[in-house]
C-alpha cells in the first residue's frame, strides 16, 4: 500500500529528468521551497491515512496551501529584506521529522500487533488441537 | 460474500490523492536539482555574497595565473638578453635596440626604479556608526580605480596595486567582496605604489575634496599616504599581444 506513493515519487523524478522542463528566472528559486513544502504535505497525508484520519479535501487543500503559504512567505521576506525564507524551511522541515517519527511509530505498532496476533492464532490452534486430540 | 472485517475503498481512498502528489513532488524535486543549465539562470538572480561564494569555484585559477606569470618573466628576460647579445654585435642594433628599450619603458614591460608615493588603502576597523551602511566603510573597487586615476592625473610615471603593475589593459573590477586586478584577486589592505614626482604626486593625490579625502573623512585610517626616495616596482606581466588590432604604416601627410 505505502509503496504506491514512494513508487509514484520515483515515477515522478524519473519523468523529470526524461522531460527536463526548463526552469528559469525567480521559479527556479523559489522551487526547491515548492518541493520542500510538497514533501512535507505527502507525508502528513501517509500520517494522517495511518491514523485513519485521511480525508482528500483537507491533504489536497494542505499541499496547495503549503505551498503558496511558504512561497509568499519567501518572496515577501526578499521584499523587505528579511529572510522570512527560513521560517518556512525551518516549519516544514520540523514537520517533516515529526511526521516521519509519527510513521514510524505507528508502523511500529503495526508490526507489533500483526506479530502478536499471529502468535495468539497459533497457541489458540494448538489449544484446539489438544482439546480435539 | 464480503468479510465486513477487511478495509474497504473506504480505508483506501488516500492512496490515489497522495500518490498524485508524490509524483508531482517528484517532477518538481527533479526541476529545483540545480543542474549546470539553471545554474548560470540563478546567478544573476542571486545577491552579492552567495554569488561570490559561486563564482569561487570557477575563478580559482590565481595558481595557474602565478606559474605563467613566471613563465612569461623567464621569456621577456631571455628576449632581453637576445636583444642585448645583438646589441653587442653593431652600432646601428645598438641604436634599434636603445630604441627597443625604451619602447619596452613605456609600455611598463621592464622593472623601473625612482622616487614616488605609496598609498595604502584599508578596509575601516570602526565599528559601523551611525547607518547600517557599512559599504562606506569598505574599500571598492572604484576607490582603487579613483586612486590610479588621480596619481595618472598626477604625472605618476609608472604604478601598480599590490606590487602587480598596472599595465596594457589593466583591468579593476569588483566580484563580490573582493577585488581583482587582471584577474588577480586583491583584498584590504591594498597597497598602491606609483614612481614620479614624490611632492607633485603627494599634492595631487592629497587633493582637498579627493578621493582621500572623502575616505579619510569616514575613517582616518582608511587611508594613508607615503613619500618613498626611492623603490621598484615589477614589470607589466599581463599580456601584450594583440589577437585583432593590426599595425599599418604611417598614412603621407596630407598637405
Amino acid at each position: 500500500m505505502i509503496l504506491i506513493p514512494i513508487l509514484a515519487l520515483f515515477v515522478g523524478v524519473a519523468l523529470g529528468f526524461l522531460l527536463r522542463p526548463e526552469t528559469s528566472g525567480i521559479l527556479s528559486i523559489y522551487l526547491s521551497l515548492a518541493v520542500l513544502a510538497g514533501i512535507d504535505s505527502v507525508l502528513g497525508g501517509l500520517r494522517s491515512a495511518m491514523e485513519a484520519k485521511f480525508q482528500a479535501a483537507v491533504f489536497i487543500t494542505g499541499f496547495l496551501s503549503n505551498i503558496v503559504i511558504a512561497l509568499f512567505m519567501a518572496a515577501f521576506g526578499d521584499m523587505i529584506g528579511l529572510n522570512l525564507y527560513f521560517a518556512a524551511v525551518l516549519v516544514m522541515g520540523w514537520r517533516v521529522f515529526m511526521n516521519l517519527s509519527l510513521i514510524r511509530r505507528f508502523a511500529i505498532t503495526r508490526i507489533g500487533d500483526a506479530i502478536a496476533r499471529r502468535q495468539a492464532e497459533k497457541e489458540h490452534s494448538v489449544r484446539q488441537s489438544e482439546t480435539l486430540g | 460474500m464480503k468479510n465486513p472485517f477487511v478495509a474497504t475503498s473506504n480505508e483506501n481512498r488516500w492512496i490515489l490523492p497522495v500518490s498524485v502528489l508524490s509524483l508531482v513532488v517528484g517532477l518538481m524535486t527533479a526541476m529545483a536539482i540545480v543542474g549546470q543549465a539553471n545554474r548560470s539562470n540563478r546567478v544573476t538572480l542571486l545577491d552579492n555574497d552567495a554569488r561570490t561564494r559561486l563564482s569561487l569555484g570557477t575563478l580559482d585559477l590565481s595558481a595557474d595565473n602565478e606559474k605563467l606569470r613566471s613563465e612569461i618573466k623567464v621569456l621577456r628576460e631571455n628576449n632581453t638578453r637576445l636583444e642585448e647579445a645583438v646589441a653587442s654585435n653593431s652600432d646601428s642594433a645598438a641604436e634599434l635596440n636603445e630604441s627597443l628599450k625604451a619602447t619596452k619603458a613605456a609600455a611598463g614591460l621592464t622593472e623601473v626604479e625612482g622616487p614616488g608615493v605609496t598609498v595604502t588603502l584599508r578596509d575601516s576597523t570602526q565599528a559601523p556608526s551611525e547607518a547600517l551602511d557599512v559599504s562606506g566603510q569598505i574599500i571598492h573597487d572604484t576607490d582603487v580605480l579613483r586612486v590610479i586615476n588621480e596619481l595618472r592625473n598626477a604625472g605618476a610615471e609608472a604604478i601598480s596595486v599590490n606590487n602587480r603593475r598596472v599595465g596594457l589593459g589593466t583591468n579593476v573590477r569588483c566580484v563580490g567582496t573582493t577585488i581583482l586586478v587582471d584577474e588577480s584577486r586583491i583584498a584590504s589592505p591594498v597597497v598602491i605604489r606609483a614612481i614620479g614626482e614624490a611632492d607633485t604626486l603627494f599634492g595631487g593625490i592629497n587633493l582637498p575634496g579627493g578621493i582621500l579625502s572623502e575616505l579619510k573623512a569616514v575613517d582616518p585610517n582608511m587611508a594613508e599616504v607615503a613619500v618613498v626616495r626611492k623603490m621598484r616596482l615589477p614589470a607589466f606581466s599581463g599580456v601584450t599581444t594583440f589577437k585583432v588590432a593590426k599595425t599599418v604604416p604611417p598614412e603621407p601627410a596630407a598637405e
